[in-house]
């Protein structure tokens, strides 16, 4: 089951981390001391030796003895239970306290649930150790104290985990869907949110048993917990202070041991977090030198493109993940006109943001990318870039993204985000800049283009903060403009807005546009030509007006599986089965065999080359639609 | 005839004081047995409080919802039905499909114990989902699977209407036609009566019966589907239409007066007095002059009485503007 | 073109509606300043209220055990009046809140000095030790943080990372009272260079600043570089590359302040820890600070000392955090949204 799969690799992976390793057999090492610990060597630990009082490290004693003669060693193995125990009792405390009230606050009503969340919010601030002294004075010196005090001050960060988490489980869509069948109150208790909050609560105690730990050895330092004859850890390392001089390894013995313990805790607890939250992922490296496609060069179009403004061949992107190397781009071409307007259309995950990032240059660390021809206005993007390069890049080539809140620096002016281009690049002042922002800003028919220059982005609404992002590219001499998805986090009527804008920008630069979208009436309003992508290539390449007579099966069933306004009523929409392959796995011949209608065996062994046809386009398919269906 | 379901003059207000919201305007809708209404409109225009309204999830602060003449219960079964946007959130990741669908039949409680089982198997074959995959996970699903697997919960709940929001706009394109089919096919075998919400006009036109359009908190059109693509009233149903999916159309089939072409969006905790649409209207007091009214006078209280219940003051086809539209990149405020 | 013809040629509409979102934004700050306040004088009362029921919390008649069971009857009345216990609650506490205002917090039950005047004394120790490390805290994390992140983002550097991470995460789980216990063992028992203990001269403030802020500076630094390369990896960075501007341009300019808001909260917890585990610090290095007269006041069971402590150490920690969160709100403006 793939699901279970994942988190097994997840385990896997979490296994071949060193330090995952150490913390799981150091967290084994300490339970079992503390479970055994007293039973072997509790004998040892009693027995005084008269001859030996107050030595230092031997071999008989590796830590040496203390005052009454009594082997170290033995006694922090002894001490290794009660230390244990009494930090797990804590923490149990605490967290069943915690979750009690964190959960009465998150089913409680509007009223109660503010005030407790207020309540626990001031509580919380109060660091835990001060806490727990605290509640020391009120429950008294001693073991029991301690470990009420302890845990009560542990209660309140439980308290609050329960209620974010609760709070987050709650607004999720399924508890809603669950409320609307009418699911009592306790059963969505019980069946929906308590499952979803164990794994988080569990981790989170881990980690908390071992800061406990801690806790408590300091204060049995401070003399507030275990009382004598009884001794944990904290307790001897306080006894050990006092001879530091005659036998430092007194107090060493259990200071190690409250570090080791208490790392194996918060080490265990971290990492199952990670292997929870499927973070603990191991990289590997792409090897330097891989050929960029095992099979064929796989177009035809012609080598050389003059007159063009960006030239790309057999462009290829590699990444390596968890299931090896995956080339989600794969022998891509492309060739712009100056002044052209080219739209890239596919699903999801298809390659289309790769490529754009590719062609730009803006992949990093671990994606490698590789052309046989990348250049753009005359230059070759491929290898290092010098200083010339990127100014000529950052003047020329002018980028818009699709969420435009998350593309603009939430920290900086609008208006300085524009006029920083002109500063690095054109060595104006700051002063000029921002003039000439305020300009841009205007030309993209941003209403009061000065006021809106000096507030920041979140000030801004989504079509604003998507013409500033057309602006910053109109600060220098753009020729050519990619946009990748520009609307598609707008509202229709607000999208037209933008599109409107990047038209004229480029009517009014002359500057090249390459669009990508999955929305096919986005492209063909406003593009003259299509390459239509599909698992990291380009399976055809149609003027905009032929896309309804699309030859490719894939760019006819895409075209066909979202109504528009034409589409009639009565007829049923095309759909696509299957999904699109996995990119760690991709079929030897046609990627499309799959789901395609037409595909034969021919399909499923050999990849279709790219096939120019007469007058418009290319086709990359063995059996393309012909004209008559 | 009772509606399956029915809005009577809802209203929805988020916050307190100034910072307060009405999300939701005094909305008047039905959704008769057996049909399909579309309620389209931009995000923040109120219509995922309408729907959560309708399954208890939004208090109202005015108006009344029944279901079949009914009003909505408190506890036990409920009429009202809802499939939400977001696939990934829409299934509990600790509960297999058969867990989901069992816990939606045991509230129901339609189906006796023994023959749940069969019905789980029923229910997949009817969304057009492999039997063998009542076993999986949510994770082990596809986004697709998902919302189909929604679908089946919601049918499972027998309920008298059932609440589409945007539920294929987080599918892949690949998948939405399926997924529309799936609506469809549904329609036409079980009798099905549905609110499907979308910001997608076509999507809407597609499936629905009737459409209504929302703007800012209030419904300013209702119309059967071909009626008000064919003869639209209100003005922002044209902008809606002129700007929807449509292959082959240019941009400049679409362009607006310049006077409108670049105006933001308003703010909802501010809305525009009278015609909350005014400043952006292309048939509105920006442009046609003489039209102080649209900006004084909210056109609401009236709409029953106008074709397709137009909240305007000028409803109907758009006025002979004075002159084309000059094509100019320089803004208004240039002069 | 001046501001007035830009404002002018806007829409009518749009000025007063931008106008109105300008005020809304000043407003909500207003509001959250006040509401912060708010909770800073309410968590403050709570304070005052749980140091003086303290007292009341104790099981058994607290004199008693704070006296011995040998002390005679008439000592034990003497102090239960001169501590007003047997006073109707509701006078207790309006005559502790009096006393607060007015200076007078009482006569420590053992050393019978006032405690205004032991808090006096010990209190600028606690300080400068908190100062001091919290300042080389900072020193050494950000530094630290800032340039981990640059080298090891994008899975760069995997081995540095790995060791960096490894050291940080063993150095920071150990507590700040091992940490003195081995600073203490290298450098005052086996090298000799530094003072054991006390407040003897300058070198006697380094142990106990390193014991406080190796720790802690570790651990900041790993959230600074978290942070940080949290922040490389969203899409504005991305913006300010596809600028082509300097990778200096890119890190300080566009990264870092945005790496701040996170740092400055976590990094106003773990000064609040810091002031706690000054305690125990304090108590081994026998700096004369607050903290031994803390734990010798909770053994000997000195009332009026303890709660003054309990009250200055929980004013130093509600304090910080206002300060924290009033810097967050001016850093950042869209924290006070999200909170309101
Ligand atoms: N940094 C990365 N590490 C691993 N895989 C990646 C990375 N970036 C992209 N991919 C994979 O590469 C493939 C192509 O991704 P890309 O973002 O180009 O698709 P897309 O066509 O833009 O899709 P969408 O329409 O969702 O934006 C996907 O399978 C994606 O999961
Ligand atoms: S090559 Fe074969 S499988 Fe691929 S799209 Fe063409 S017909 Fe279909
Ligand atoms: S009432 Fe006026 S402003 Fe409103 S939609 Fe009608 S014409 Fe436009
Ligand atoms: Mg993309």
């Amino acid at each position: 089951m793939p699901g279970s799969g994942g988190a097994g690799r997840r385990v896997s992976d979490t296994l071949r981390n060193p330090l995952a390793v150490a913390a799981l057999l150091a967290g084994t090492l300490v339970l079992g001391t503390a479970l055994l610990g007293p039973v072997i060597w509790g004998e040892a630990a009693e027995t005084n030796d008269f001859t030996s009082l107050d030595q230092p490290a031997s071999a008989a004693h590796p830590f040496g003895t203390d005052k009454l003669g009594r082997d170290i060693l033995a006694r922090v193995l002894v001490a290794a239970r009660l230390s244990i125990g009494l930090a797990v009792a804590a923490t149990a405390i605490g967290m069943v306290l915690g979750v009690l009230v964190g959960a009465v606050a998150s089913m409680s009503g509007r009223r109660l649930r503010r005030f407790l969340a207020m309540m626990i919010g001031i509580a919380v601030a109060f660091p835990g150790l001060l806490l727990a002294l605290f509640f020391a004075v009120i429950f008294g010196v001693g073991p029991r104290g301690a470990v009420l005090a302890l845990g009560f001050a542990m209660a309140p960060g439980f308290a609050r985990l329960t209620q974010t988490l609760a709070a987050s489980v709650t607004s999720q869509d399924y508890v809603s869907a669950a409320r609307a069948l009418g699911v009592s109150r306790v059963r969505i208790l019980v069946r929906h949110v308590l499952p979803n909050l164990a794994e988080p609560l569990i981790v989170n105690g881990t980690v908390a048993a071992g800061s406990a730990l801690l806790a408590f050895a300091g204060l049995s330092y401070l003399g507030l917990g275990v009382q004598p004859p009884a001794y944990d850890w904290g307790r001897m390392l306080s006894e050990g202070l006092n001879s530091i001089y005659t036998n430092p390894s007194a107090a060493l013995g259990p200071a190690l041991a409250i570090v080791v313990s208490g790392l194996a805790f918060n080490f265990a607890g971290e990492f199952a977090a990670q292997t929870v939250g499927g973070r603990a992922r191991v990289h590997r490296k792409v090897p330097a030198h891989v050929p960029a496609d095992a099979g064929p060069r796989l177009s035809t179009s012609s080598d050389d493109a003059p007159g063009t403004v960006l030239s790309v061949r057999d462009l290829t992107v590699r990444i390596p993940t968890a299931d090896g190397l995956i080339r989600p781009v794969r022998g891509v071409d492309l060739d712009l006109a100056p002044g052209e307007a080219v739209g890239v259309l596919g699903e999801s995950g298809s390659g289309k943001s790769l490529t754009a990032l590719a062609i730009s240059r803006l992949t990093h660390d671990p994606v490698r990318v590789d052309a046989q021809r990348l250049t753009f206005d005359g230059m070759d993007l491929r290898g290092r870039l010098g200083a010339t390069e990127r100014t000529r890049l950052g003047t020329s080539l002018s980028m818009v993204f699709q969420d435009p809140m998350s593309s603009l620096n939430p920290t900086m002016r609008a208006g300085d985000q524009l006029a920083e281009v002109a500063t690095e690049h054109q060595g104006s002042s700051w002063r000029d800049a921002r003039a000439r922002a305020v300009e841009r800003l205007r030309a993209v028919r941003m209403s009061a283009a000065e006021r809106r220059s000096r507030q920041l982005p979140h000030e801004l609404s989504g079509g604003m903060r998507q013409r500033v992002m057309i602006a910053m590219g109109l600060m220098g001499d753009p020729r050519l403009i990619i946009a990748d998805e520009p609307t598609t986090a707008l509202d229709v009527t607000v999208q037209q807005q933008v599109l409107e804008v990047i038209q004229s920008t480029r009517e009014r630069t002359g500057a090249a546009l390459l669009l990508i979208s999955h929305d096919i009436s986005v492209v063909s309003s406003i593009c003259d030509r299509v390459l239509v992508m599909y698992a990291g290539r380009v399976v055809e390449d149609l003027p905009v007006a032929d896309l309804e007579r699309a030859r490719h099966p894939y760019t006819r069933a895409l075209v066909e599986a979202v109504p528009t306004m034409q589409t009639p009523r009565d007829e049923r929409l095309s759909s696509i089965p299957g999904r699109p392959p996995d990119p760690a796995a991709l079929p030897t011949g046609c990627p499309f065999a799959p789901r395609c209608p037409r595909a034969d065996t021919t399909c499923t062994i050999e990849p279709p080359l790219v096939r120019y046809a007469a007058g418009s386009g290319a086709v990359a398919c063995h059996h393309p639609v012909e004209e008559t269906s | 005839m009772t509606a399956a379901l029915d809005f009577r003059d809802v209203t929805v207000t988020y916050g307190t004081g100034a910072q307060a919201v009405r999300a939701v305007d005094g909305v008047s809708l039905q959704v008769p047995a057996g049909s399909v209404v579309g309620l389209v409109g931009e995000s923040g225009s109120g219509k995922s409080t309408l729907a959560r309204a309708a399954i208890g999830m939004a208090p109202l602060t005015g108006g009344s919802i029944t279901a079949s003449g009914r009003p909505l219960p408190r506890r036990g079964r409920r009429p009202v039905q809802m499939v939400f946007q977001d696939p990934v959130a829409a299934l509990d990741p600790r509960m297999s499909v058969r867990a989901s669908l069992t816990e939606a039949l045991g509230v129901a409680g339609a189906v006796p114990r023994r023959e749940r089982e069969a019905e789980v198997m029923r229910l997949l074959e009817l969304v057009h989902l492999d039997p063998g995959l009542a076993g999986r996970m949510p994770a082990a699903l596809s986004g697709g699977q998902r919302q189909r697997v929604s679908v089946a919960r919601a049918i499972a709940a027998r309920p008298e209407v059932i609440i589409a929001d945007e539920i294929t706009s987080a599918l892949d394109v690949s998948v939405q036609g399926a997924m529309l089919n799936l609506i469809r096919d549904l329609r036409a075998e079980m009798d099905l009566s549905m609110l499907f919400i979308s910001h997608n006009l076509a999507v809407v036109c597609y499936v629905c019966d009737v459409v209504a359009v929302m703007y800012l908190g209030k419904i300013v059109e209702v119309g059967p589907t071909a009626q008000l693509v064919a003869d639209p009233q209100h003005p922002y149903t044209r902008l809606l239409l002129s700007t929807a999916p449509r292959v082959g159309a240019s941009l400049a089939d679409s362009s607006l007066p310049p006077q409108v072409q670049d105006t933001e969006p308003a703010d909802p905790h501010a809305p525009p007095t009278g015609c909350r649409f005014h400043p952006r209207c292309p048939q509105g007091p920006a442009v046609v002059a003489g039209r102080e009214i649209c900006a004084q006078q909210d056109p609401a209280p009236g709409a029953r009485d106008r074709p397709h219940q137009a909240a305007c003051w000028f409803p109907g086809g758009p006025v002979d503007l004075p002159s084309p539209r000059p094509r100019d990149p320089q803004p208004a405020e240039a002069t | 073109m001046t501001a007035t013809t830009d404002t002018h040629a806007a829409a009518p509409h749009l000025g007063t509606g931008a106008r109105a979102r300008n005020t809304w934004a000043t407003r909500t700050w207003t509001r959250y300043v006040v509401r912060r306040l708010g909770v800073f004088a309410l968590s403050l009362w709570m304070l005052v209220t749980f140091a003086f029921a303290m007292i009341h919390l104790i099981p058994g008649d607290p004199v008693r055990a704070a006296l011995g069971v040998n002390a005679s009857p008439e000592l034990v009345a003497a102090r239960r009046a001169e501590l007003h216990l047997d006073e109707p609650l509701l006078s207790q506490y309006v005559r502790y809140l009096g006393g607060l205002v007015s200076g007078d917090w009482g006569v420590s039950l053992q050393s019978r000095l006032p405690v205004t005047q032991v808090i006096a004394e010990r209190l600028p120790n606690t300080l400068l030790l908190a100062g001091l490390t919290f300042v080389v805290t900072l020193l050494i994390a950000l530094p630290i943080g800032t340039g981990m992140a640059v080298l090891t983002q994008h899975g760069r550097h995997r081995l540095l990372e790995l060791g960096y991470t490894g050291i940080a995460m063993v150095v920071s789980a150990v507590p700040e009272f091992l940490m003195g216990v081995v600073l203490v063992y290298v450098f005052a028992v086996r090298m000799e260079v530094l003072p054991i203990a006390g407040n003897a001269g300058p070198g006697s403030v380094i142990l106990p600043v390193a014991a406080l802020s190796l720790g802690s500076a570790l651990a900041l630094s790993r959230i600074v570089r978290v942070e940080l390369l949290s922040v490389l990896g969203r899409d504005f960075v991305r913006t300010a590359r596809a600028k082509r501007l300097r990778p200096r341009r890119v890190y300080l300019r566009h990264a870092l302040p945005n790496a701040l808001t996170a740092t400055i909260t976590l990094g106003g917890l773990l000064l609040s820890g810091l002031i706690a585990s000054t305690v125990i610090v304090e108590s081994i290095f026998a700096w004369p600070g607050l903290g031994p007269t803390m734990v010798s006041s909770i053994i000997t069971k000195d009332y009026p000392l303890m709660q003054a402590i309990v009250l200055i150490y929980g004013a130093m920690v509600l304090s910080i955090n206002l300060v924290v969160d009033m810097v967050l709100s001016v850093l950042d403006p869209r924290s006070t949204i999200r909170e309101a």
